[in-house]
């Protein structure tokens, strides 16, 4: 079996039975827009990377043919359009994703639309990526686009981006223009965290260096992207990374009692020391419990039962920790989001905040700022909306634990939930926390009724309509103090 | 513990942290259960899931009524063999009007025996959510489908409506009315599912080995003739063939395809290999086009 063969040559640590063998599945986000020949790219990895079935092909080669694109050809796009809907109107609303393998690896393709009124399902979908394949038309090199689709990326934690140029065969196939997209592309990719940037010269509509090496640019001594995607490292396991693990459940049976979850970073061993972040309280670990057999240590990605040697009283929500570096405790937070609901964000609206497996009432929110993705640039507001990026801060009712997403992701991302119907509205990614709760007294500003009474709320009443507008003023003047940066708690 | 190929024992991680997500977050869960491949990789996750404990949950079959006897067997064995509630249920106003793959459209009777009875058996038990054993790679409209999918009152699902999907972070808050189908396989492809199986070495139901059995040709495709209730064309009869399925569903509506392969390293072998789609064989999606969009809309899988 190719596959089971392909372990052999990822080199692993000793402890090599029980860890993921990350190398072994690539998922990745595939950007742009269908102008720049996206799902005709895919298409052909698909194509020719053998996976597409006969019938499948033959499905598409009708299909080709009733719609007459081009001609002859076969419409490699026609692979990816999934819905009824979007069929009808010859465009992509929603991600899709796609499965192909090759002799040296499975690959997860995650394909989002690249238009700028669907920001919110490209954060989506690269969210869950390791790596990006940004494609831009050699006919027109990098465009604010490119730069958006890059910073998205780049919010939500991908490393690593392959720039395919694509159209090669409409501009000469020249070095010069591959030269000079590659050079524009690095300058602007300077301000973000990506550590390897691959940039590949191809046509996807014929094929050069998408699977085969391109005849036709001889000056390109790289990998054809199907040669690369085989090859790149998604990124090492991080062994030196503390040890977290979010609790999902607390499992019992008879003497039995373990906290299942998934490690998201680090490792632990048998008769290392556990934490639970938010007490502080710490066991002993005894037992790794898996149905498959006792493991004798745990790395990132596993899922597993702990059974630690005194019971720490916790549940669902609690962050496992290892005992010297543990996550911030922290109930107050700035964080950059990504606004995926309809609905604009409304102060007065309830939400939820979901971290790993915790689950919290958000006590106030404001936003700062509104971030441009194609000039980067950063303007103060605090209003947002579906497909905004924006800056905010959030107080919580209790501390909670959790990381700096630029340390730890997965115990540093969140999303936040309408209250009311349980809907998703936001991801975001932490970026700063405070350790130890803003009490009144500490630095924060107190908005409390008489306050607001003697000045400002001076003219309202006891009516429910004057009270309502107390409330609204309430907050208002709390967005304002908050977007220069005052932490403020209304008690009214 | 077996050496997993490696993208298996990842695959398998994302599985088993999707079925924990929904034990904490929902009321009700059930696991749907029907009986194939699928749904014994679905049954070995959830079980290694909630482990030593057993899952938090029953299993339910939808009995059509035209399921393969062997089918039927090996669900009441897994059943006691792994000491879990399973829950059967029939459409039985269905079965009172006589609804059958013979008289009926696919539609028609998909609709009756499967849809119908699916959404009768989910509101008489509560459930606020039920585990299925669906994948993306299966079908164009499935390959957009989110891990936890929302079904508005009536089990509607609005492919426009679901929620936006990032990290590993799944939201089960569920609206008024709203139930959810959640999709542990979401990720795996045929090929991975044949592999677990292999790796793990579970049971399946024996239809899928080949075998020597009845069957007539229909259109290209061969039909096992499973019990008396066959209804034949004119000129039409049985002849032994040597056949095995690559999907299992109703009897009359799935076709098998000739085939060599009677141990679970041929069937990897035979998979990894396939020049079809896998659902090539399964006649109730070919019925009109976006077909299993159409069904799922109306609370179908």
């Amino acid at each position: 079996m190719p596959v089971a063969a392909l372990n052999e040559d990822i080199g692993l640590a000793p402890h090599a039975a029980s860890a993921p063998h990350t190398g072994a599945l690539l998922r990745l986000l595939t950007c742009g827009s269908v102008d720049d020949g996206k799902s005709t790219l895919i298409g052909r990895l698909l194509w020719d990377a053998s996976g597409v079935t006969d019938d499948q092909r033959a499905a598409i080669r009708t299909a080709s043919v009733n719609r007459a694109i081009n001609g002859e050809k076969i419409d490699f796009s026609l692979l990816l359009d999934g819905l009824q809907a979007e069929r009808e109107q010859g465009i992509t609303i929603d991600i899709a994703w796609r499965y192909f393998e090759t002799p040296s690896r499975r690959f997860i393709i995650i394909d989002s639309p690249g238009h700028e009124q669907y920001t919110r399902n490209m954060a989506t979908g690269a969210s869950h990526a390791d790596l990006a394949i940004l494609l831009v038309d050699a006919r027109h090199g990098v465009k604010r686009q490119t730069r958006r689709h890059a910073a998205i990326c780049d919010l939500v934690g991908i490393k690593k981006v392959v720039l395919a140029v694509n159209k090669m065969d409409q501009m000469d196939w020249s070095e010069d223009i591959y030269r000079a997209i590659d050079s524009d592309f690095r300058a602007l990719a300077e301000g973000f965290g990506f550590t390897e940037i691959m940039t590949i010269p191809l046509a996807a509509l014929t094929g050069d260096n998408v699977v085969q090496h391109s005849e036709n640019m001889d000056w390109y001594g790289g990998p054809s992207l199907l040669n690369y995607l085989e090859s790149v490292d998604p990124e090492p396991l991080s062994i030196d990374a503390p040890f977290r693990m979010p609790v999902q459940l607390v499992l019992r049976d008879g003497d039995f009692r373990g906290y299942a979850g998934t490690v998201t970073s680090g490792e632990i061993r048998l008769g290392e020391r556990v934490v639970d972040a938010r007490s502080g309280l710490g066991a002993t670990l005894s037992r790794i419990a898996t149905m498959s057999g006792d493991l004798d240590v745990a790395v990132k990605g596993d899922a597993v039962t702990l059974e630690l040697d005194t019971d720490l009283d916790i549940s669902r929500g609690a962050v496992l920790s290892e005992a010297k570096r543990r996550p911030i405790n922290a109930d107050v937070l700035e964080a950059r989001l990504v606004w995926l609901a309809d609905e604009p964000f409304d102060p007065e609206m309830g939400y939820l905040l979901r971290t790993a497996t915790d689950l919290n009432p958000v006590t106030s929110m404001s936003v700062s700022a509104l971030v441009d993705f194609e000039t980067l640039a950063s303007t103060p507001a605090h209003a947002c909306g579906v497909n905004d990026i924006a800056d905010c801060r959030i107080l919580l009712g209790r501390s909670i634990a959790l990381d700096l997403f630029h340390d730890l992701p997965l115990t540093g991302n969140f999303i936040l939930i309408n209250a009311i119907d349980g809907s998703t509205v936001a991801g975001g990614v932490i970026t700063w926390a405070q350790s130890g709760a803003p009490t009144v007294g500490d630095s924060v500003f107190v908005l409390d009724r008489a306050l607001l009474a003697r000045g400002l709320c001076a003219d309202l009443g006891d009516s429910p309509a004057d009270q309502a507008e107390f409330h609204r003023r309430a907050q208002e003047a709390a967005i304002l103090l908050r977007s220069v940066g005052v932490p403020v708690l209304i008690e009214i | 513990m077996t050496a997993l190929t490696a993208h298996l024992k990842l695959l398998e991680a994302e599985s088993i942290h999707i079925f924990r997500e929904a034990a904490a977050q929902f009321r009700a869960p059930v696991l749907l259960y029907s009986i194939g491949k699928d749904s014994t990789v679905l049954l070995h996750l959830a079980r290694k899931a909630f482990w030593p404990a057993k899952p938090p949950f029953p299993m339910l079959h939808i009995d059509t009524t035209w399921k393969f006897r062997e089918m039927i067997e090996f669900r009441d064995r897994t059943a006691r063999e792994f000491g879990l509630d399973l829950i059967v249920h029939t459409n039985h106003e269905g079965l009172a009007r006589n609804i059958n793959p013979f008289d009926h459209p696919p539609s028609v009777y998909t609709d009756v025996m499967k849809t119908q009875a699916l959404r009768q058996a989910l509101d008489a038990g509560g459930f606020d959510a039920a585990f299925g054993g669906a994948r993306r790679d299966e079908e164009a409209s499935r390959a957009k489908e989110r891990v936890f999918s929302f079904r508005a009152a009536g089990h509607r699902w609005d492919p426009r409506r679901q929620r936006p999907e990032m990290w590993q972070l799944l939201n089960g808050r569920l609206g008024k009315g709203e139930t959810v189908r959640i999709f542990p396989l979401s990720n795996w492809t045929e090929g991975d599912v044949w592999r677990y199986l292999q790796q793990e070495n579970l049971d399946v139901v024996p239809l899928y080995f080949a075998k020597e059995r009845p069957v007539v040709e229909r259109d290209g495709q061969f039909i096992v003739v499973d019990d008396e209730r066959m209804v034949f064309e004119p000129g039409e009869k049985p002849e032994m063939r040597k056949v095995r399925f690559r999907t299992l569903g109703c009897w009359p509506l799935t076709a098998a395809m000739d085939s060599d392969a009677d141990d679970l390293d041929a069937i990897v072998t035979e998979t990894l290999a396939a020049k079809l789609s896998e659902r090539s064989g399964r006649l109730i999606d070919h019925d009109q086009a976006g077909a299993m969009e159409m069904k799922k809309r109306e609370g179908y899988f």
